[in-house]
């Protein structure tokens, strides 16, 4: 059930047997959602953390007169709210954008398995500094990459994440999402969104359509976004020091 | 709640919008384009270029065009000086 999870979690360190059962353990229930369904929100007294298990969501705030900003995308395989066991309520808001399925880890299991398993404690907190780490980048994005080179780096990022899951390859992969919700990804109208789309397709880098993105030229993408993914921190986490 | 399709039209060409969304009614879609054109301008302003000649179409699931909005209406546009 948490496979996505282990593949995610072993893209950066080992994860022995022992703690795969104490992981898989800590599950005490899944379940479904409908898309466009925020199941956290803002202020809400949580007691337990969302492991997304497959589907798509994502981590918005918004302003009293509504306009939204998407500060993070989510893939099959995030601890999505493990923030929520420190923080107990959460300043912005969690919600589906795809049909997703999930599974509801209670904050006392977690605390278990910090005291029975230092090492996934570590873990839990490389986890949550990568969200951090993923935020400012989306935060260099925002402030200083122009449309065209914000939405390329935004198409990279999910490309090497989904990828880590096995949901993505170097052509491209699957993004049921509207123009609308990319625009609040990016700090754009949809309009802009959809320009910026078909600039990059003229340009015959990538195509997003019909929830698809094909990478025509990934190399050309990764450029024109200045994609570095270290701040993904694929290499060794060095969790065992 | 209306689907209403914002057409882009400007001098590099056309951008149809063949995803649309659902807007309260007319005047509503008005003011998203309205937003619309002042983000795409703005953009073009950190490169340095100011071109007006443009048009957002909104049009009904039909293709019906049911209303233009002009780059201009979007921005005052200044060039007189301040007099002393």
């Amino acid at each position: 059930m948490i496979e996505r999870y282990l593949l995610k979690l072993r893209a950066r360190a080992e994860v022995s047997a022992e703690e795969e059962v104490a992981l898989r353990s800590a599950v005490s229930e899944t379940r479904t959602f409908p898309p466009d369904h925020v199941f956290v929100r803002r202020g809400q007294v949580l007691s337990h953390s969302t492991l997304l298990l497959d589907g798509l969501l994502c981590r918005f705030k918004d302003l009293s007169n509504g306009q939204r900003q998407i500060t993070e995308l989510h893939v099959a395989g995030d601890f999505a709210d493990l923030h929520s066991f420190t923080l107990k309520r959460l300043d912005h808001n969690l919600m589906t954008m795809t049909p997703c399925s999930v599974a509801l880890v209670p904050h006392t299991r977690i605390a278990e398995i910090v005291r029975a398993h230092p090492r996934l404690g570590r873990l839990f907190w490389f986890s949550t500094n990568l969200d951090a780490a993923i935020h400012r980048e989306w935060t260099l994005s925002l402030g200083r990459r122009s449309a065209i080179s914000r939405m390329a780096n935004l198409f990279c990022e999910l490309q090497v994440r989904l990828h880590i899951v096995g949901l993505a390859d170097q052509a491209g992969y699957d993004l049921p999402i509207t123009q609308e919700e990319l625009a609040e990804c990016l700090g754009l109208t949809a309009v802009h969104v959809n320009r910026t789309i078909k600039e990059l397709r003229d340009r015959n880098l990538v195509d997003f359509r019909g929830g698809r993105v094909r990478l025509i030229d990934l190399d050309g993408v990764q450029q024109i976004a200045d994609f570095d993914p270290a701040y993904l921190y694929l290499d060794d986490a060095q969790l065992e020091q | 709640m209306t689907r209403y399709y914002l057409h882009l039209h400007n001098r590099i060409g056309s951008v149809p919008d063949d995803e649309g969304a659902e807007i309260q009614n007319l005047d509503a879609a008005h003011e998203i384009a309205i937003a619309s054109i002042r983000d795409i301008l703005g953009e073009e302003v950190k490169k340095g270029r100011l071109d007006l000649f443009g048009r957002i179409d909104i049009a009904d699931a039909d293709g019906e065009i049911l209303r233009v909005v002009p780059f201009s209406a979007a921005v005052e546009l200044r060039l007189d000086e301040v007099k002393s």
